[in-house]
């Protein structure tokens, strides 16, 4: 094995784990927030997919410019989604209905919701595979290692956005808030915060997140109708070996489980899969609720 | 003293249960069509799977599992029966054993982490469980073990017609509800759903919350199981793509459309629904994922309790349900906030 | 002769002290309270003696041996229930069920029994129902038999979280702020019902705010302040110890 199949392997996992980190953070914000578990997150990923391939491949915008729209529009359907469903939902437990009760029905609720967007998606732009141009096709030629501009921009993407959440969460009031907000609800109300519009931002914001993942990812990848199924699982896997709630152990299980599918697949074929689920077992059966998460429930 | 009848309802659905299992006893004597009574035998599988996602439902763990060992238990009898040539009355048994070994240490994993990490881990098995099926050369690979022997013959009679398979999963079914009835009426059932309602008052209760929902995760588990080994015996064929990750949240739904308070009848109302309205859906073909996320979405915001839910209310309207909602918002104000204790 | 040895026990929450070196007996029989302004640390002590807070030092003894970290329904298992002082029950289930629920620890029979209605496990489960029926007839709550728990009035909330405790069949009964919320004919009432509990062999630790409650119910008192023991004594002295009076800034309550 050279050296350059080594650096070509890592940069791939470091790409790929950035993409997962996106999609998990956003699922994790949601999960913390409204304690939704969000089926319908990869469907949002796809959807951002698709509005690069409008934006960018078909109306010519700016690469930058699309991402961003991509992003926000995402947001803005996910606000609608949570105001139309996840909010009347909610609306509609009282405060003896437990928690389990209140968890599925949300997620049963995410998953109509995903049926819906899949099969509307592939109704209206067909099975197809789209490609999006890369935007970025320079190589850099590290001494004898190629490495592609675009995976590199990827990965910085990602860390930009890792930045800008960080500087929300911890330094702004409003980070303030989301972080109360998911450890004690009635006391944020108490503080005489309306809670409604939290919500809404932090799925939002959430599915921004799946918008942006998988507009920047749309490049690299073929844009099709089940992108977001083959997203999801992972997604879990990664939310599950960092633990629930912790954006340090999102980070690190991302890179992980970024790192572990591209070695996998070079050196195991299919079965890579099977090896990753069953190191996501061995570290449960030591640390349950994850590597960085809390205990678990 | 005689304690009013009203506290023990579960009572009352048993002989709804019945009743409900006599008519669909008689039922195919009126069916000419065998593919309707195909449509039945699976609306009894799902049934039976949607009963053990209720169970562990019961102890408020939300279980995506249920498809996996619904494909473990099929995948056991399969090699059971094509590599040791025995038949279904021995392999049935035998699945039963194994799977719930199975169901027992995986559980004692799984269990451990409760709430959302719990529907994950579940999920994600029920997919591990289609690869390493796909990927294991012994079990087929993706194509399958194809060829699995009928039942062979008990007495008089012969397993070769819908009718014949009908009866048996019926008796299956009959087998599941009757042991469930018992542990839900049981103290055991009590403990389980005095987990899901107050995990804090179980525990001072003495009820250890580890150990029951390992129970009741093996037993959900070996009944899934139970009802695989039928689907291959009754399919003769097992491939990896018959138990997708889709099956696992299918089997959900039952539940969910049928009423989650409905731990047999729930179900059977659910699942027979979802076998029977995507047939009548075929017409509009590309839409019927559009139509069944609508209908669920439809059930979830506005008949929350799901069909059979809905109607009890509805037939008891003027009873005690409609206090309800203004008592428990007088006693959240008296609350003021409802913190309480935390386990740590 | 002590069922309960608390010896020495401190909690601190991130650098607070809630309980500093805390040591007190509870006598087998009696009933004991527990007073102490807001922040004293009584809820504290009740949390770590039912097992939902581990302490940082000291010991926890019943009947003589170590209790100090056991998950709450090994406590349970020992013998000692507890109330909360929030209304916590099973809310969709109905007053029976919930009471019903009370005896898990008692039934012996295995699980092929239940599967199988042998006739041992009816009669076991006959007896429980008997018991349970008798409970909330003591308790008072015979009509409400039926009715779900959530749909019942605070004061009968109450009355049913201490059945659910009673149908443990606990040694020790730790009861938080009883009768918080009541009128006085209703706390006269639940006074009485302690009293009897009392008398059915059950030793009683109370923690309450009602000075009149406490003062006709306990056979001693230990107050706390600061999460220290400023006194231990039966209620006629500890109304005249002058450390508790100050300890309450001079109100007026004793």
């Amino acid at each position: 094995m050279t050296p350059g199949l080594l650096a070509q392997l890592f940069l791939n996992a470091l790409s790929l784990g950035s993409v997962y980190v996106l999609m998990v953070l956003g699922l994790d914000i949601i999960i913390r927030g409204t304690k939704i578990l969000n089926f319908a997150h990869g469907q949002f990923y796809m959807l951002g997919a698709y509005m690069l391939f409008l934006l960018f491949q078909i109306m010519h915008l700016d690469f930058a410019l699309s991402l961003v729209l991509a992003g926000l529009i995402l947001g803005l359907v996910g606000a609608i989604c949570y105001m139309s469903i996840f909010h009347v939902v909610r609306q509609r437990f009282t405060v003896t209905t437990t928690f389990s009760y209140r968890l599925l029905l949300s997620a049963m609720a995410s998953v109509g919701l995903m049926m819906i967007l899949q099969q509307g998606t592939l109704l209206l732009f067909g099975t197809e595979e789209r490609g999006v141009k890369t935007p970025f096709p320079q190589m850099i030629d590290i001494l004898d290692v190629r490495i592609s501009l675009m995976r590199v921009i990827v990965i910085l993407a990602a860390i930009v956005i890792c930045l800008l959440l960080y500087f929300l969460m911890y330094k702004t009031t409003l980070g303030k808030i989301l972080r109360a907000i998911s450890y004690d609800p009635e006391a944020v109300t108490l503080a005489g915060i309306n809670t409604r519009w939290i919500l809404v931002f932090c799925f939002a914001l959430g599915s921004a997140l799946a918008g942006f993942a998988g507009g920047i990812i749309a490049p690299l990848f073929s844009v099709t109708p089940d992108m977001g199924t083959d997203v999801i699982f992972l997604s879990l896997l990664v939310l599950l070996v960092g633990g629930i709630g912790s954006y340090k152990g999102t980070i690190l299980g991302g890179l992980l489980v970024g790192l572990a599918l591209s070695f996998g697949f070079q050196f195991l074929g299919g079965i890579a899969e099977l090896f990753v689920f069953l190191l996501v077992i061995a570290i449960l059966s030591f640390r349950p609720g994850g590597l960085l998460g809390e205990a678990a429930d | 003293m005689k304690p009013p009848t009203s506290w023990k309802p579960i009572h009352k659905k048993l002989a709804a249960a019945v009743i409900l299992i006599i008519v669909f006893a008689a039922l195919p004597i009126f069916i000419e069509n065998d593919y309707i009574k195909h449509l039945l035998i699976m609306a009894c599988v799902g049934t039976i799977l949607g009963m053990s996602f209720s169970m562990l439902f019961s102890t408020g763990l939300i279980s995506l599992g249920a498809g996996a060992f619904y494909a473990v238990g099929a995948y056991i009898s399969a090699s059971l029966a094509m590599n040791a040539g025995i038949s279904f009355w021995l392999t049935f048994p035998l699945t039963i054993i194994i799977s719930s070994i199975l169901a027992l240490g995986v559980g004692a994993i799984f269990v451990r982490n409760g709430g959302i990490a719990f529907v994950i881990i579940t999920l994600l098995f029920a997919s591990a469980v289609v690869i390493a099926a796909g990927q294991i050369e012994f079990l087929g690979g993706w194509g399958g073990i194809i060829g699995i022997p009928r039942p062979t013959a008990l007495g008089p009679i012969q397993f070769d017609s819908k009718m014949s398979y009908y009866y048996l999963i019926l008796i299956i079914l009959l087998l599941v509800v009757l042991a469930y009835y018992a542990l839900y009426t049981s103290h055991i059932g009590r403990a389980w759903k005095a987990i899901k309602l107050s995990p804090n008052l179980a525990g001072t209760l003495g009820i250890n919350q580890y150990s029951y929902r390992l129970l009741a995760f093996t037993i959900a588990s070996t009944t899934a199981a139970a009802a695989g080994s039928f689907y291959a015996h009754y399919f003769q064929t097992v491939t990896p793509g018959a138990f997708s990750g889709w099956l696992s949240i299918y089997i959900q739904l039952y539940a969910v459309l049928g009423g989650l308070e409905f731990y047999v009848m729930g179900p059977a109302v659910g699942s027979l629904l979802m076998t029977f309205i995507p047939e009548y859906l075929r017409i509009i073909k590309e839409f019927e994922p559009i139509v069944t996320g609508v209908l669920l979405l439809v059930v979830i915001l506005f008949f929350q309790g799901g069909i059979l839910g809905t109607i009890v209310n509805a037939t008891k309207s003027n009873g005690k349900n409609n206090g309800q909602g203004i008592h428990s918002i007088r006693s959240w104000l008296k609350k003021g906030k409802n913190t309480g204790v935390r386990e740590s | 002769m002590a069922l309960l040895e608390v010896r020495n026990i401190t909690k601190i929450f991130g650098g607070l002290v809630a309980v500093r070196d805390l040591s007190l007996d509870i006598r087998e029989g009696e009933i004991l309270g527990l007073i102490g302004p807001n922040g004293a640390g009584k809820s504290t002590l009740f949390n770590i003696i039912s097992g939902f807070i581990v302490p940082n030092k000291g010991k926890i003894l019943f009947k003589g041996e170590s209790i100090t970290g056991l998950r709450i329904d090994q406590i349970a298992q020992k013998g000692i229930a507890r109330i909360f002082q929030e209304p916590t029950l099973f809310m969709q289930e109905t007053v029976f069920e919930n009471v019903l629920s009370g005896f898990h620890r008692h039934y012996t029979q295995p699980l092929w029994k239940v599967f199988l209605h042998t006739p041992r496990a009816n009669s076991e489960e006959e007896d429980k129902e008997k018991k349970a029926a008798e409970i909330i007839e003591f308790m008072g709550l015979s009509t409400l038999s039926g009715e779900l728990a959530a749909n019942l009035p605070h004061g009968h909330q109450r009355a049913l979280a201490i059945a659910i405790a009673l149908a443990t069949e606990p040694a020790l009964l730790l009861l938080d702020e009883p009768v918080t919320g009541m009128n006085p004919t209703e706390t006269m009432e639940m006074v009485g019902k302690i009293k009897r509990i009392r008398d059915k062999g059950i030793t009683v630790l109370i923690v309450e705010h009602d000075m009149k409650a406490v003062m006709s119910l306990c056979d001693r008192i230990v107050v706390l302040s600061l999460g220290v023991k400023i006194a231990e004594n039966t209620p006629a002295d500890i109304r005249k110890d002058e450390q508790v009076i100050e300890a309450y800034l001079g109100k007026q309550v004793i």
